[in-house]
């Protein structure tokens, strides 16, 4: 019994032995030329990083002769030390982050190519609350997560719109439990990024409310948000792949929101537990953040001197950094953008 | 004799055999009901149906991958952790040097909090599974020197007076007075591991991973599909309880006499 069951085993192993041989025969065959990057995602997959997986589906990277591996993140943080230790080549993070990390440490990660040239953080507040602004929230309960780059900026806003951290009561919990929260009246107001509209809008749908969001670009916060970052070292050593990478991934992002319902389907096919219309939803509401009046002016695809203090300034002030802590046009590197 | 009664004992019998499965049924029956009347929305408490619902939404290819990432870590992370606790707890009970330099190391690392340091050995060893392995061998193996320990130095002094007498080597001792007598500390050493096991492996995936089942619970949440998360959570946890009993099996299959005896 025992002899017929470990024969069963080692053929069983055998063939499996000799199938995986074959596929990755096959595999390192068909990318044999391609050049192999990592890409790193400073979240999980989810609309706002479509791109990367469109560029894959479509055959952007393909074209470009590169074979492009994707790495989830967890935070800002999280992606640009795994950019900064060579775990990953190119990635997408906060600008926000990777300056404030620059001018404490001097990481070795530099941003290459805006993406959303607006920030994503917003207040989101039921529409039967009676908060219209946020002027309005003086007194309320905000409830936020713990580890957001909204946190930094918050007393930016406020004191843009005449208040003070002292004027709301501030919670922290579970990104997970904000929208529950709010739509069950335990928080008056929560604090989010706008790529979450459609996945709030459809939760308070099923509770018999609305809600309505409220960003902060809209109210004295202007500034560059998650931009394409790339690793020095990978920009040193391979400048070529770099440039058909950022080229392929300006094509991505174009095309991305050009078709967010073909966007959609593509991000589906590869993380199959992603819904392909949430996922659309969710492009759909995040256009504006992409695709706006700096974009007009600057044009897609240019970091604007201007702009990059600016947002420094901001960053600077959020984290309770001096102004000359850093250069900020020393954390840009525009070149390897394909003209 | 009444008839009914061997009627009546059956049915005591079959109740309490089934006793576990009963309450089970029971529980889940009662939080369907209770979401069902209290009407909880499924965002803060899903009803069984709805996670039921939301299991078989996912395709069961994904299932299997998930299942398979996790299974794969946890178990590579437990073998490896035995291969490090057994030779380690033997080196501990023979020398009292060896026992006083690294009791107090291996208490800092199984009191160092895993999930904070989870970063640094990802960062160290890669996101691949090298990383995710090690993080459950450190949650995993730190029961098991304690375990195989205290066996060890529990058999009885008397044996071990009568084997010195006999003249028999030292890894002789170990071998077939220690070892056997530790054998049930060492086997209720290896069922805390393995739900540990599991445990690890899930923290892991939540610092790096593209798979796994903790991965796919972080994963829905961050779409707010509270339904798939639970179900994830119940396939984990029916993971759990199958290694558990595989444990207890392999216990019953090689060292029947290492069990206590029933009454």
């Amino acid at each position: 019994m025992k002899t017929a069951m470990t024969s069963v085993i080692k053929t069983a192993m055998k063939t499996t032995l000799r199938l995986s041989l074959l596929t990755s025969l096959v595999a390192s065959a068909s990318a044999m030329a391609a050049d192999k990057v990592t890409f790193q995602l400073d979240w999980l997959p989810g609309g706002d990083k479509a791109p990367v997986y469109v560029g894959i589906q479509q055959g952007f990277f393909a074209d470009e002769d590169l074979d492009v591996k994707i790495a989830s993140g967890r935070g800002s943080t999280d992606a640009l030390t795994k950019m900064a230790t060579g775990q990953s080549d190119i990635g997408s993070s906060d600008i926000g982050a990777l300056m404030a990390a620059r001018a404490q440490d001097n990481v070795p990660v530099v941003a290459v190519l805006p993406y959303f040239t607006q920030a994503p953080h917003a207040f989101f507040v039921l529409k039967s609350s009676g908060i219209q602004s946020i002027n309005d929230l003086k007194g309320k309960k905000v409830a936020t997560s713990p580890f957001t780059s909204s946190n930094a900026f918050l007393p930016l806003v406020l004191k843009q719109n005449g208040l003070t951290e002292e004027d709301i009561k501030l919670v922290k919990s579970d990104p997970g439990a904000l929208s529950p929260m709010m739509i069950t009246g335990n928080a008056d107001a929560i604090i989010a990024w706008v790529t979450n509209t459609a996945l709030f809008k459809a939760q308070a749908k099923g509770a018999g409310k609305e809600i309505i969001e409220m960003p902060w670009s809209n109210s004295g916060l202007s500034l560059y948000s998650s931009s394409l970052l790339a690793a020095e070292k990978f920009l040193e050593e391979r400048p070529d792949v770099a440039k058909r990478f950022i080229k392929a991934f300006s094509k991505s992002i174009a095309f991305t929101y050009q078709y967010p319902d073909k966007a959609g389907e593509d991000l589906h096919k590869m993380v199959p537990e992603v819904d392909a219309d949430i996922v659309s939803a969710q492009i759909k509401s995040i256009t504006n953040l992409v695709y706006n009046d700096v974009t007009k002016e600057d044009g897609v695809g240019h970091f604007s001197p201007a702009r990059i203090q600016k947002t420094w300034e901001y960053v600077a002030e959020a984290n309770g950094l001096t102004m000359d802590a850093l250069d900020p046009e020393t954390a840009v590197n525009s070149k390897f953008v394909p003209e | 004799m009444n008839q009914t009664r061997p009627l009546k004992l059956w049915i005591q019998h079959q109740a309490n055999r089934f006793a576990p499965a009963l309450f089970f049924v029971g529980l889940v029956m009662l939080w369907e009901l209770i979401c069902q009347l209290s009407d909880v929305p499924n965002y803060i408490l899903p009803s069984p149906s709805a996670i039921i619902t939301a299991f078989f939404n996912v395709e069961f290819s994904r299932w299997m991958t998930h299942l398979w990432a996790t299974l794969r870590v946890a178990l590579m992370g437990f073998v490896l952790s035995i291969c490090i606790a057994l030779p380690l707890s033997i080196g501990m009970m023979r020398s009292e040097l060896m026992n006083r330099v690294l009791y107090p190391a291996l208490i800092v690392i199984q009191s160092t909090p895993v999930v904070a340091v989870a970063p640094l050995i990802i960062v160290l060893l890669g996101t691949d599974d090298p990383s995710r392995v090690l993080i459950t061998c450190l949650i995993t193996f730190f029961p098991l020197v304690v375990s195989t320990t205290t066996g060890m130095l529990e058999t009885p002094p008397e044996m071990i007076e009568l084997s010195q007498s006999l003249r028999a080597p030292r890894y002789r001792e170990t071998w077939q007075i220690r070892i056997p007598y530790a054998i049930p500390h060492i086997f209720s050493g290896l069922r805390v591991s393995i739900t540990l096991a599991i445990i690890g492996a899930v923290v892991a995936e939540f610092v790096a991973a593209e798979e796994g089942l903790g991965y796919f619970i972080q994963f829905s949440t961050s779409f707010f599909k509270i339904p798939q998360a639970f179900a994830g959570l119940i396939f984990l946890s029916i993971i759990s309880l199958l290694l558990f009993k595989s444990i207890q099996w392999s216990q019953a299959w090689w060292f029947p006499w290492s069990l206590p005896k029933k009454k």
